[in-house]
């Protein structure tokens, strides 16, 4: 059976996915459903490829990357297959390790505008009506940092008790003082009633 | 950290127009951008657009923004301002997809 390829340029960066149509979905003989292989082709550098699972960890690496990267946030993103770090803030280092075994690590340097280059092809290729199946608009959304302070349970539970144990005591506080209150209120409310009851009684004299 | 004297409030819909139109402009402009970007990764070699750039780039902060502002201080210092100059010019980089308008004011929210 004949496969699709597609390719995804970018200045000096391509990105070529092979891969055959879903025919059980009834999908158009041009599109790529099923991933067999693709290859990351970068200029003077090493090619990258793998299968589905290679190219969904390694776009996962990128956005997350870039989007911590522009935050300000963290320097580097680890994972089985790949790591990034940057070594200044114009060199970014990846480390792709391999699947097989007994395969050294691969190091490669890249600068800002490679690092540029292969976010537009993931996006190419992200945004393509050809190309089905990647799901990478988990990896693209950007989350706030707010957010993100808001996902962590323990700064939640730390953001959330001092404030929370500060309310209970003013509560337990407060609930003894209005106790209180209620038993003076009542006795100085009898009082006003015994002296309304004596003016009438004045009055009726009278 | 405006040169001026008037407190314009944008609107909602001017700062949408204006993301989308930077979103296109830096489509456009990709090439030039790269260029400028691959010159600071190779800054011994190929030194021309990026201190061309920079010097551009701090005449009109010098023009258009209030100089004694330590902000802008910081901003026009030629040897602290290559991080800011780098992530504006990646962050343009990044926006050029299809959705690019919709990553850089998520970005910018994010700032």
């Amino acid at each position: 059976m004949l496969q699709n390829k597609y390719l995804f340029n970018q200045s000096s960066v391509s990105l070529e996915i092979v891969g055959l149509p879903d025919y059980s979905n009834n999908e158009n003989k041009d599109n790529i459903s099923i991933i067999s292989q693709w290859k990351l082709m970068i200029i003077d550098k090493p090619v990258i490829e793998g299968n589905l699972d290679h190219l969904r960890s390694i776009m996962k690496a990128f956005y997350f990357y870039s989007n911590s990267f522009l935050n300000d946030e963290i320097e580097s993103y680890e994972s089985d297959l790949i790591d990034i770090k940057s070594e200044n803030f114009y060199t970014h280092i990846l480390l792709l390790k391999s699947s097989k075994p007994n395969v050294k690590p691969l190091n490669i340097t890249i600068g800002n505008s490679v690092f540029a280059d292969i976010i537009s092809c993931f996006d190419q290729l992200s945004s393509s009506n050809k190309v089905k199946n990647i799901y990478s608009k988990e990896y693209k959304s950007i989350k706030n940092k707010r957010n993100l302070f808001l996902s962590n349970k323990k700064s939640i539970s730390k953001f959330l008790l001092p404030p929370l144990v500060s309310l209970i005591s003013i509560f337990l506080v407060s609930s003894a003082f209005i106790y209180i209150y209620d038993d003076n209120d009542k006795f100085s409310f009898l009082n006003n009633k015994n002296i309304l009851i004596s003016i009438k009684s004045i009055s009726k004299l009278l | 950290m405006r040169n001026s004297f008037n407190n314009n409030k944008i609107k909602l819909e001017e700062f949408e127009a204006l993301i989308q139109l930077t979103a296109e402009m830096s489509k456009v402009l990709y090439p030039y951008i790269r260029q400028i970007l691959q010159s600071r990764d190779d800054l011994i070699r190929n030194p021309k657009p990026w201190t061309e750039f920079k010097s551009r780039y701090i005449e009109l902060i010098s023009e258009r923004f209030n100089t004694n502002s330590m902000k802008v201080k910081r901003l026009i210092d030629s040897s602290c301002n290559d991080e800011v100059f780098i992530n504006i010019l990646l962050t343009l980089a990044l926006c050029i997809s299809d959705d690019g308008s919709q990553k850089l004011r998520t970005i910018l929210f994010n700032y």
